[in-house]
């Protein structure tokens, strides 16, 4: 496993950042989700090594968080969140100064760069001064000297952000060929659900410091709810009304459909008898595939 | 923009190196950068003027007979000894100019940092704090010793060749000495007072500003405080008056101030003491990761 963590607790102050979290992470691209405050950036920290756990332990490839953080940072690639480059510099420069930094020798590490550059897609760019480039440029080059010195392991947060729509789907594309092709795994963090989505096998959520779901997408979809989709003729309310007391959700969307979100333990054919009940005609019914900001309202418990 | 992926990601096949040094890029950029600048590069040779001109003194001072007329009345100023020298390194001009080029080259190697977040990546590599921040002190230590230690100690050697025997470092063997531990002096102090107003603010002019403010109005305030309380112990808030109390003690030479030049050093030590404590709160404050 690349990423253990065995009950980690870390604290700013009197404010609890992470509460005896434990995961277990392996290959392949993983998602981090969670709303502001849940931990996100606190677990980043504490696994690249910036932070020590007040208790609890753990491994990132076999390194230990609280002694070898040098050799994390050799093996990890970071990618942050807010824009951030040295003024001055152009962009071959610029990575490779921070391939050096990592440890490479200085010849490797320019031409290193030049190939990570054209990677990202800015090979033509390459020797313009930073302080000129667009924000979805200055987001390209963090991704670059993330990779330059071809760390086993990339963290990146929030990736897309500040990139148009055509960017975006760039960026994500280059995230999910480094995961699927080029043995990097992936821990990404980020508000928008459609890019973890789009890139990740597995999905760890968290919520006030603790775990509060963790696995496979596919998995957490199946264990979480059963949802179902259907349109009816009738008193919509009264149907809704009936199937929330029974422990299901209801939403009903813009063009009339409704979107029911039943517990796991619940039968289908209540949802036809609460229909029969309610005096509602179902006209359509199909079950749908949960979508990760179902999963997310669901577990985070905000809509 | 241009497509993603020009070229397809391989991996590298080298192995990362165990760096003795690890803040050796750190300098070694930052000096390239400071290059990139014109006005840095004009203030940096004009820094060169007092040594030339010091060369200048010591190759007429040893061919008298041939400038007969322009010493006639300035004799006294080409008796070349460690005063000469220290009045070259010490004065209050040249440390004005040293002031100026560190100005162009170090205001902003922490403040843009600040600026443009780039704390994050430093730390995202296997670098400490001390790492980062020797790496910084070195480019000032850099620039402070190539305009200091370094030429002066030229020029001892230009005066041992215009003399064309040994006399001179015989009279004065500590010389060399003096000249290394002002420059010493200097450096550490230089580096830690920009390191420590580079990192009061994200903006690097504001920062400029700071610098010379403080070290202009340093000297007015001990001006100041030196006529309403009339000691010439509120000398010791000149910060340019400490430095040359400092630089006259080290060659052996009247002190400028009726003050022990202990109290000099204090001075300057305790700025050194601020900077660090300053630096390692804000240095730690920055955040690697938000």
């Amino acid at each position: 496993m690349s990423i253990e963590v065995k009950d980690l607790h870390f604290r700013y102050g009197k404010i609890v950042a992470l509460d005896g979290v434990t995961v277990t992470l392996g290959e392949g691209a993983v998602g981090l989700l969670g709303p502001n405050g849940a931990g996100k950036s606190t677990l980043l920290r504490v696994l690249l090594g910036f932070l020590v756990p007040e208790r609890g332990e753990g491994k990132v490839l076999d390194y230990d968080i609280r002694r070898d953080q040098a050799m994390i940072r050799r093996a990890v690639g970071y990618m942050p969140e807010s824009d951030c480059f040295v003024s001055g510099m152009d962009a071959v420069t610029f990575t490779s100064y921070f391939g050096e930094l990592s440890g490479m020798p200085r010849q490797e590490a320019m031409k290193r760069a030049h190939e990570v550059l054209f990677y990202v897609g800015l090979g033509e760019s390459r020797y313009r001064l930073l302080d000129t480039y667009s924000a979805g440029m200055k987001q390209r080059l963090k991704l670059a000297q993330a990779l330059v010195h071809d760390p086993k392991i990339l963290f990146l947060d929030e990736p897309t952000s500040n990139l148009d729509p055509t960017g975006r789907t760039e960026v994500l594309e280059l995230i999910r060929d480094i995961s699927t092709h080029k043995s990097i795994q992936v821990l990404l963090s980020s508000h928008i659900l459609d890019d973890i989505e789009s890139l990740c096998e597995t999905v760890v959520i968290l919520k006030q410091g603790k775990i509060a779901a963790e696995g496979r997408m596919d998995d957490l979809r199946a264990i979480h709810y059963s949802l179902y989709e259907l349109r009816i003729k009738g008193d919509g309310a009264a149907l809704r009304r009936d199937l929330e007391s029974g422990g299901s959700r209801v939403d009903e969307m813009e063009d009339g459909l409704y979107k029911v979100y039943m517990p796991e333990a619940g039968d289908r054919m209540d949802i036809f008898r609460a229909a029969d009940r309610a005096g509602v005609q179902v006209r359509s019914f199909v079950k749908s595939q949960t979508s990760l900001e179902d999963l997310f309202a669901g577990v985070v418990g905000v809509d | 923009m241009a497509t993603v992926r020009e070229k397809g990601y391989s991996h590298w096949d080298g192995k990362l190196l165990e760096r003795r040094f690890r803040w050796w890029p750190i300098t070694r950029t930052g000096i390239q950068l400071a290059f990139k600048k014109k006005a840095f590069r004009f203030f940096f040779a004009m820094a060169f003027l007092p040594p030339f001109i010091a060369l200048a003194g010591l190759y007429i001072s040893e061919r008298l007979e041939d400038f007969k007329a322009l010493v006639r009345s300035n004799k006294a100023l080409l008796s070349i000894d460690p005063n000469y020298f220290k009045g070259f390194l010490t004065n209050g001009s040249t440390l004005f100019s040293l002031i100026l080029v560190l100005v162009f080259a170090a205001a902003g190697l922490i403040a843009d940092d600040l600026r443009h977040n780039s704390l994050q990546l430093y730390f995202a590599r296997p670098l400490g704090k001390t790492d980062y921040l020797a790496g910084k002190m070195a480019i000032v230590a850099f620039f402070v010793l190539i305009l200091t230690a370094l030429p002066y100690l030229v020029l001892v050697l230009f005066k041992l060749i215009f003399a064309g025997n040994l006399k001179f470092i015989a009279q004065y063997p500590w010389l060399p000495l003096s000249i290394l531990g002002w420059s010493a002096v200097l450096t550490v102090f230089l580096a830690f007072y920009f390191m420590l107003l580079s990192a009061t603010s994200r903006s690097t002019r504001y920062v400029s500003i700071i610098i010379f403010t403080t070290y202009i109005f340093s000297a007015a305030l001990a001006g100041i405080l030196k006529e309403i309380f009339k000691t010439p112990y509120m000398g010791l808030f000149s910060i340019p008056a400490d430095l040359e109390q400092v630089g006259a003690f080290l060659f052996g030479s009247k002190l400028p101030m009726t003050v022990p030049a202990v109290w000099s050093f204090a001075v300057l030590a305790g700025i050194c003491l601020l900077s660090v404590v300053v630096l390692n709160r804000k240095i730690r404050g920055v955040e690697v990761i938000k």
